[in-house]
């Protein structure tokens, strides 16, 4: 651009947030001194209507072609004067922030330091803006179909709405069943509906939705591309069953040599199952699967002369040639609805969970009181010596959660809410019994929460505040020491069983699909959101949502909420058909550029490859930048020798002036 | 090392249809200098050399050689380049081909395995170096200077050449053809010059490095040694923005060490070509030697033993230790 830039500054009050920390009259009176600047005004929000007024009508009337606003994080509202200044005609590039808010105001407390820290963000923004491009933003076109990864509640919601809407999804789950964790579950807090049932028919309209291709037992193997474009590869795990023959009659599983050998995963370990499975009765679809590991011929290649499966199976379905199936397609947007793993309460060996039979999970306790679980709905244990009812029952909360020790100081936002519903369940079931609670604190804050909180201790469940320390056999009983923190009374507490409230983690095989999606973590693990409270289900992959517990522990209320959350979003560009490219990407200079790859080793999007073009007569390989993919964060340009990769709005030589700037001014 | 041996190897590979020329050592033509040459026919190949003296690193040719225009309708000149290799030098080619900064098809490497190279300095202090060309050869544990027919015999650990000391990789690491027999790799002791100023107070270092680098001519002979020095268009060139500017005053020429250094970090195969080009004596083996130092002890990652290996400076793991950091 050959015109001068002609500049205006803005200074933002921000209410007080600004105002009482910085002098905005001082610091809009030095942006007049400022090389180039024509305008400088200051304003109580800058960011509303008649602030947005200003600027366009300086754009329009002093002829600005350059605009610097000093307000908060451009995070906040880069967007917004971006769209103000495109609005009056100007190239919504031509725009510098300074964040005099997050890194100024906030911050300090002395006037006289965050005035003059203003002025130089201030002057540091003029310098840089007045070396800025025009970029043009770019549009392509979006695959009308969504992939959603996890069949639990979340993904099934997720891939329901979706569907709905009139896009194509595909859900890839990888246990033989959709239906997920909260198909384990009896009754769900606090309303007691049962599970299952409201369930099983959102599992089944997931299976017969016609715009729904269903993968289960299988995983997803490769995703590239960018948003609107994700080239997907699924692996279908042979089944070694026929998909379509099976009837799922279950004559093969009563059969099997092995049958009833095998810990069941659905029951959560209490239960058995044989090597060929359906995971649970209502299974979607209700086919069977073998298992590799467990069957003797697909482990060891024999099963007494013939397996007795094949024998057993009337409609011939048994197939032990089936092979892995690789499926490509395309999808537009990704939810991601991966789920989360149970805390593994042998982390906590105070607790006895590997030595005693009578110190059980909350899941496990799950599976207990439910109808179909493998006891029937009857809470019967083994001490260690015979088979009892239980009639003394404690539970003890925050079993790997709010824990330093065990890694993960979160609170797992279930556990109090489960354990009273358990407690509830058993003082139904179990007429007589004692039961109580030791408990850090009691969270009930949703919906209907606390008063069922409060129905449970009418019900006579007691809550003893106290976390328990060790828990140890005398006899046939459990001997729990605990101190009551509120009468400061240490107990010792002989009890039948003990529930242990375990909390949520993400699962142990996240780092897989972060790799796979490029994702992040927060600190306490779990998939990071692109902002907490502003795009809650966005990742900061465009394209790519989080739905469910994967992006932090939930209760199927919130579960639920997410994923309608994620589908909505995911729509947008399938919906839109087209999707827009970020225009600050990183660009090369393809004469410089030496073609070693780090940028493309360096690139946590992979939005770089490198391709041979003709220089001079020469083959040469250089980086090139998929603009689609970029984000233009800067990696490739720390990583590049020959300084031949760097973002659009962020090149040394617009940002060393900036630097410069702050360095000199006192 | 069969100089016999070198050459009719030499003579055999020039001749062949598909190389362009061979980069090898003859006898230079002033006192303990060996000069590195290209060698196109039987007649150059037959001046070939490899003696104590042949310290300079070959790989630097590599990435010189100037890609004229090929005029339209011509295909460019897609023949090999024959490359004689020592140790050191084969781990620049190695960290080039991780680097993609040379193919490995363009490439027959001829290994030369190598018991040490001699300081040219330090043998000057034991014998003074006349304009007549002298010859070195290896014997034994040690050099001999071969003058007008006469064979003086010099001790190892006098005039053995600093990076050769500290040498971990005296064969080469990759290689078409190997002559000779591989040496057996000799002890290495602690690097005394990167301990000796490792055990400096931050002061006591800056005043050192001021003092080394207030005597920078900035003629950038260090640049042009190195063999993995090698940007068509380096940043330190550049005017917008100017990373560096054209004075020759302690802080730009320190600013020039500085980045030259953490380019090199992770990718400096320690061969001593820096030091040896530098008119100044400055001794900034010592400067590479201690980020490779940090690679190593860090990261367990050594440059140019790999062709493979994933390039240090683009390799990230969340568990990456970050003591460093201030």
């Amino acid at each position: 651009m050959t015109e001068k830039p002609k500049l205006g500054v803005y200074v933002c009050h921000c209410g007080i947030n600004i105002a009482a920390t910085v002098d905005v009259a001082a610091v809009t009176e030095y942006a007049l001194t400022l090389p180039n600047v024509k305008v400088a005004r200051n304003y109580s929000y800058m960011c509303s209507d008649p602030g947005q007024l200003l600027i366009k009508n300086d754009i329009k009337n002093e002829g600005l072609n350059r605009v610097v606003v000093a307000s908060c994080s451009p995070r906040m509202h880069e967007l917004t004067f971006r769209k103000a200044l495109q609005e009056a005609g100007l190239n919504p590039y031509f725009l510098e922030m300074a964040n005099i808010r997050e890194q100024c105001s906030w911050v300090h407390e002395n006037r006289d330091e965050a005035t003059a820290k203003a002025k130089k963000l201030v002057a540091a923004a003029v310098a840089k803006a007045r070396l800025l491009e025009p970029l043009e933003a770019r549009e392509v076109e979006a695959e009308p179909a969504a992939l959603v990864i996890g069949g639990g509640i979340a993904g099934i919601q997720a891939a329901l709405d979706i569907a709905d809407a009139g896009f194509k999804v595909y859900v890839v789950e990888k246990t033989p069943s959709v239906g997920g964790r909260m198909s384990q579950l009896d009754k769900t807090f606090p309303t007691l509906d049962c599970s299952a049932c409201i369930l099983t028919p959102k599992m089944v309209d997931c299976a017969g939705h016609p715009n729904i291709e269903l993968m289960t037992y299988a995983e997803v193997e490769e995703v590239g591309g960018f948003i609107g474009n994700f080239n997907v590869k699924v692996r279908k795990k042979a089944r070694y069953v026929d998909f379509v023959k099976c009837t799922g009659c279950g004559d093969c599983a009563a059969a099997c040599r092995m049958a009833g050998r095998f810990l069941s995963e659905f029951d959560a370990g209490v239960g058995k199952r044989s090597a060929v499975y359906l995971p649970f009765p209502q299974a979607v679809p209700a086919k069977y699967t073998i298992d590799p590991e467990s069957c003797l011929f697909l482990s060891r290649g024999k099963c007494g002369k013939e397996p007795k499966c094949v024998e057993a199976c009337r409609a011939g379905a048994i197939d032990f040639t089936q092979q892995d199936e690789i499926v490509e397609f395309k999808v537009g947007a990704i939810v991601v609805a991966t789920g989360f793993d149970v805390f593994d309460a042998r982390r906590k060996p105070e607790y006895g969970y590997a030595d005693y039979p009578n110190v059980i999970t909350g899941l496990e306790m799950e599976r207990l009181v439910s109808a179909s679980g493998p006891t029937g709905g009857k809470v019967k244990i083994h001490n260690g010596v015979e088979e009892i009812i239980p009639q003394e029952i404690a539970f003890i909360q925050c079993v790997g959660s709010r824990d330093k020790s065990t890694g993960n100081e979160y609170c797992s936002r279930v556990c109090c809410m489960y354990t009273a519903k358990q407690a509830h369940l058993i003082k139904d079931k179990i007429p007589g019994a004692n039961v109580r609670v030791y408990y850090m604190d009691v969270r009930a804050f949703g919906k209907g929460f606390e008063e069922f909180y409060d129905r449970v201790r009418r019900e006579g469940v007691r809550y003893i505040r106290g976390n328990p320390s060790e828990i140890f056999r005398r006899k046939e009983k459990l001997v729990i020491k605990v101190e009551d923190t509120l009468t400061a009374t240490p107990l010792e507490d002989e009890v039948d069983l003990v529930v242990l409230a375990v909390g949520l983690e993400p699962r142990a095989d996240a780092r897989k699909t972060i790799e796979l999606l490029r994702l992040s973590q927060s600190p306490d693990r779990f998939f990071l959101e692109a902002h907490p409270k502003l795009r809650p289900v966005d990742t900061a992959t465009d394209g790519i949502f989080l739905a469910g517990c994967c992006q932090g522990p939930k209760d199927i209320p919130d579960t639920v909420a997410q994923a309608k959350g994620a589908a909505a979003s995911a729509m947008v560009p399938l919906a839109r058909g087209k999707v827009k490219i970020g225009a600050q990407v990183a660009c090369v200079n393809e004469d410089t550029c030496r073609g070693c790859g780090f940028c493309a080793a360096i690139c946590p999007y992979s939005a770089i490859e490198m391709v041979t073009i003709n220089r001079m007569g020469h083959p040469v390989e250089v980086a090139r930048v998929n603009e689609a993919l970029c984000k233009g964060c800067g990696s490739c340009a720390a990583g590049c020798l020959s300084d031949s990769i760097q973002p659009r709005s962020f090149r040394d030589r617009q940002i060393l002036p900036q630097i410069a700037v702050l360095g000199v001014l006192r | 090392m069969d100089l016999e041996k070198l050459r009719k190897t030499a003579a055999e590979i020039v001749s062949r249809e598909d190389v362009k020329y061979l980069i090898g050592w003859r006898q230079g033509t002033f006192g303990y200098r060996a000069a590195p040459c290209f060698v196109e026919d039987a007649a150059g190949a037959a001046e070939l050399t490899f003696s104590p003296l042949c310290s300079a690193n070959l790989a630097t040719y590599l990435t010189l050689a100037e890609k004229l225009p090929v005029p339209r309708g011509k295909e460019p000149d897609s023949r090999k380049t024959a490359l004689l290799v020592k140790g050191c030098d084969s781990r620049a080619v190695v960290q080039l081909l991780v680097e993609k900064g040379v193919k490995r098809e363009e490439l027959v490497i001829i290994g030369c395995p190598c018991p040490g190279m001699v300081d040219r300095a330090l043998l000057a202090e034991v014998i003074p170096e006349e304009s007549a060309p002298a010859d070195l050869k290896w014997s034994g544990g040690g050099f001999v200077l071969v003058k007008n027919g006469l064979e003086t015999a010099l001790p190892r650990d006098r005039v053995l050449a600093e990076q050769c000391r500290l040498c971990r990789h005296p064969n080469p690491v990759v290689s078409d053809i190997l002559l000779g027999e591989p040496v057996q790799p000799w002890e290495v002791g602690p690097d005394g010059g990167v301990d000796e100023i490792e055990a400096k107070d931050v002061a006591d270092r800056w005043d050192y490095w001021e003092e080394q680098f207030s005597r920078c001519l900035r003629c950038y002979a260090c640049r042009n040694a190195c063999p993995l020095c090698y940007c068509k268009d380096c940043i330190l060139d550049r005017l917008n923005p100017t990373w560096i500017n054209r004075a020759v005053n302690f802080s730009e020429n320190t600013a020039y060490h500085l980045a030259r250094a953490f380019h090199l970090a992770g990718r400096c195969i320690e061969c001593g070509a820096c030091e040896r080009a530098c008119p100044a004596h400055i001794p900034l083996g010592k400067l590479n030697r201690k980020l490779a130092r940090e690679v190593r002890d860090q990261y367990g990652f050594e440059p140019g033993l790999d062709a493979n290996a994933e390039p240090f400076q683009a390799a990230f793991k969340p568990d990456d230790p970050e003591e460093f950091i201030l």
